[in-house]
């Protein structure tokens, strides 16, 4: 009886969604189809748009890379030429290597930063709220800002950053940052971890305000230290912001640009090429947008793949 | 030559600026028709015409046009100006796309070295005729000139100049007992040595150190002033003349000696152009191959008996050179009104109107401009002026790329002969890397 109960119930459910996909795609009724396309109206503008600024953008970029397009003149059709030269183009390489190895050095130390200011700022002790403010302040100023104002302090002799390092001990007041490829990185990572955090701790920080107060209360009562309350109730239930947070963060890494541009200018050399600069530079300097388009096209891919695997990394529990 | 990083990091903003152009040459277009009334026949190309020229200027280079724009529109009623000031490097983007989408200007201030690109794939139109008629043809600026020219035809023609001097310091000069402004490589490092030995934080010479385009803009003249270039042979079969070039070997020998000598401050290593000059001003450099455009800070804030500027010196004497760079005006293909257009070039290059380009900041492309009452009135443009006629550009489609981007061939070999002291090292790297772009532009 139970047993026949139970199939009944999956087989009136399996019915029922079949039924509703039907009901869904052909609209029966006057009114359905007044709604249905209602509905359509409502979400053209929407469609349009993507077609027309995502969509056909993206495929006139693709359609681009298969062609010898030149800045300005005639071009042709040359298959995946673009593509198999990528594959011989040193700097090229060097600048994918260079900006997955930035994007590995910034990710976690944006992420545990964010954390820990988020932590510190959610209570309601003295001062938090002008602390929020003045941690999230570096974002609103803005990268392109701080790094023409990083550019002028990392100068030798006179930069604030040399002379204060110098004052302590730790470095000379005539680093020159800028023509060391480890020392700009570092110069660099410090700060866009420092303008990221503060954007990784707004994040998670009204994920944590969704977290109700009652779970805490529970933990206390259970006898939970501040450690064993963070890792079993505060970051299980931030998930969902941390994936967000890692997102934003591994894709703006990915997408660097002005920093680089205006802090070293790819140099000394070519060692601090970006992903996105040598893009820049193949279609404005070299002039060459078909080449510039196969590059972008990459780099879509290489974004695409590696949001798929965090999303599936940071997912596959969150059932 | 100088790369405007504020210009070039929004792409956002260049492709706003395009649209807004756009919109406005369609505006334009529009508006070009005059009342009747006003209407006249046009007599010959670039005579008399009417209607609105779209004019095209680069923004680092705006002081010109924004003065002279506003006094054509007030003195021809006939034909009007509507500048468009295009933003830092997207300059070439944005003409590219507009000409692509059949929008092109009427007229526009192309930075010189880029003209070959677009002169080259028929983008342009062919001026040759009204060029040779101009009366003053021959004291045009030779470099300007010549990087608007396809084999004997002309593009382009010269708007206005931006050139490099040297600047030094007379009264440490003075002080180190050298009598006038180095003549020869030899000079300058002698000179160099004898400043910095004055001590008191005297350094003989500073530059752009970390700035492809800077030492492009100052050291390529001396090696022109010796009587060679680095890029040999016409568009499409191109040639690198670096490893056995002797007048480079001994410039780039030069300044590793004063590199290495401490002759020059440390904080070269790390000036890529956005401070650039500003040591000299604080009056304990003794020369500084630069910009004649710094005469504006140098007038505000240095007394005049410790600044003045000299061509940049040659191997082994002569009368030195400078980099022929600044702007040519270019009438694209498609313009809708080039015989406004050409009217509007000819009245540019009026004396009347090149004798107001130093007042604002930039130099003529006349050298018969230079008069007794110029020189007295514009003594440091003057020098600049003077050196037009041996100034030279480096004639290839692969400027950029050669000299000017990341890591560029030049800035490499630059880097590992004056900073490691690799000096036969960074010739044959240098002819190798130089060889394979060129080759990558000409294909």
């Amino acid at each position: 009886m139970a047993g026949g109960a139970i199939a009944g119930t999956e087989a009136r459910r399996h019915h029922g969604v079949a039924g509703e996909r039907v009901l869904r795609r052909v609209p029966r009724t006057r009114r359905e189809r007044l709604e249905a396309r209602a509905g359509w109206t409502l979400v053209s503008p929407a469609i349009v748009m993507v077609a027309v600024f995502i969509l056909f953008p993206l495929g006139f970029c693709v359609y681009i890379s298969l062609t010898n397009w030149p800045l300005i003149g005639p071009y042709h059709f040359i298959g995946f030429a673009n593509y198999t030269a990528l594959a011989h183009n040193s700097v090229f390489l060097q600048s994918i290597v260079f900006t997955l190895e930035y994007t590995a050095i910034v990710t976690v130390p944006i992420l545990v930063f964010g954390y820990l200011l988020a932590v510190f700022v959610r209570s309601n002790r003295p001062g938090a709220s002008i602390f929020r403010t003045c941690v999230f302040l570096p974002y609103i100023v803005g990268l392109t800002t701080l790094s023409f104002l990083a550019e002028v302090e990392l100068q030798p002799g006179y930069g604030t950053v040399n002379v204060v390092l110098s004052k302590l001990h730790l470095a000379s007041i005539n680093t020159v940052w800028v023509q060391n490829a480890n020392l700009a990185l570092v110069a660099i990572c410090v700060l866009v971890v420092w303008l990221a955090s503060g954007f990784t701790m707004m994040l998670l920080l009204a994920g944590m305000q969704g977290i109700p107060e009652q779970l805490y209360e529970s933990a206390d009562v259970d006898g939970a230290t501040w450690w064993e309350k963070e890792r079993m109730v505060t970051i299980p239930l931030l998930r969902r912001s941390i994936a967000l947070s890692l997102i934003i963060s591994v894709v703006g890494s990915i997408l660097a640009f002005n920093q680089f541009y205006i802090i070293t200018d790819g140099g000394p050399g070519t060692s601090t090429v970006s992903l996105v600069m040598e893009i820049y530079e193949t279609f404005n300097t070299a002039m060459h947008v078909g080449a510039a388009s196969a590059m972008a096209v990459v780099l879509i891919i290489v974004v695409g793949l590696i949001t798929f695997v965090q999303f599936r990394i940071l997912r596959a529990d969150d059932v | 030559m100088k790369r405007n990083k504020w210009g070039v990091l929004s792409v956002a903003t260049a492709a706003a600026a395009l649209m807004a152009s756009t919109a406005a040459g369609a505006s334009l277009a529009g508006a070009s028709v005059l009342p009747a009334r006003h209407a006249r026949p046009a007599k010959a190309f670039g005579v008399n015409a009417t209607g609105t020229v779209t004019f095209w200027a680069r923004a680092a280079t705006k002081a010109v046009p924004d003065a002279l724009v506003k006094e054509f529109n007030a003195t021809h009623p006939h034909l009007k100006i509507v500048l468009h000031l295009t933003q830092g490097n997207e300059a070439t983007s944005e003409l590219a796309t507009a000409i692509r989408a059949g929008t092109a200007p009427d007229l526009v201030g192309l930075n010189d070295i880029n003209v070959p690109a677009f002169a080259k794939e028929g983008a342009l139109l062919n001026i040759t005729k009204y060029v040779n008629a101009l009366p003053y043809k021959s004291s045009l600026s030779p470099g300007h000139l010549k990087l608007a020219t396809i084999g004997k035809q002309y593009y382009g023609v010269p708007y206005l100049a931006d050139l490099s001097v040297l600047w030094y310091n007379p009264k440490l000069f003075k002080q180190a007992g050298i009598s006038g402004p180095p003549k020869t490589f030899a000079a300058m490092l002698q000179d160099a040595k004898k400043i910095t030995a004055l001590g008191h934080g005297d350094y003989g010479l500073s530059f752009a150190g970390d700035c492809q385009g800077c030492l492009g803009f100052t050291m390529l003249p001396s090696i022109w002033a010796s009587g060679q270039h680095l890029v040999n042979g016409p568009l499409g079969k191109q040639t690198a003349n670096i490893a056995h070039n002797a007048p480079l070997k001994a410039l780039l020998g030069d300044y590793h000696q004063i590199w290495a000598g401490k002759m020059a401050p440390h904080a070269d290593l790390a000036q890529n152009g956005s401070t650039w000059g500003d040591d000299f001003a604080k009056g304990n450099i003794g020369m500084l191959p630069g910009d004649y455009g710094f005469v504006t800070t140098y007038l505000k804030s240095m007394p005049k008996s410790e600044f003045a500027d000299a061509p940049l010196p040659g191997e082994n004497g002569g009368p030195g050179s400078t980099f022929d760079g600044g702007d040519d005006f270019v009438i694209p293909a498609g313009a809708s009104n080039p015989s406004g257009a050409w009217e509007v070039v000819q009245w540019f290059l009026a004396k009347s109107q090149q004798e107001q380009y130093p007042a604002l900041g930039d130099t003529p492309v006349r050298g018969d401009i230079l008069t007794p009452s110029f020189l007295a009135k514009y003594p440091y443009d003057a020098v600049a002026l003077r050196t037009l006629k041996y100034g030279s550009v480096e004639y290839t489609l692969a400027y950029n790329e050669l000299f000017n981007a990341p890591g560029s061939p030049w800035y490499k070999m630059f880097s590992e002969a004056v900073y490691d002291g690799n000096l036969s090292g960074a010739l044959s790297s240098g002819q190798a890397s130089f060889e394979s772009t060129l080759a990558s532009a000409d294909s």
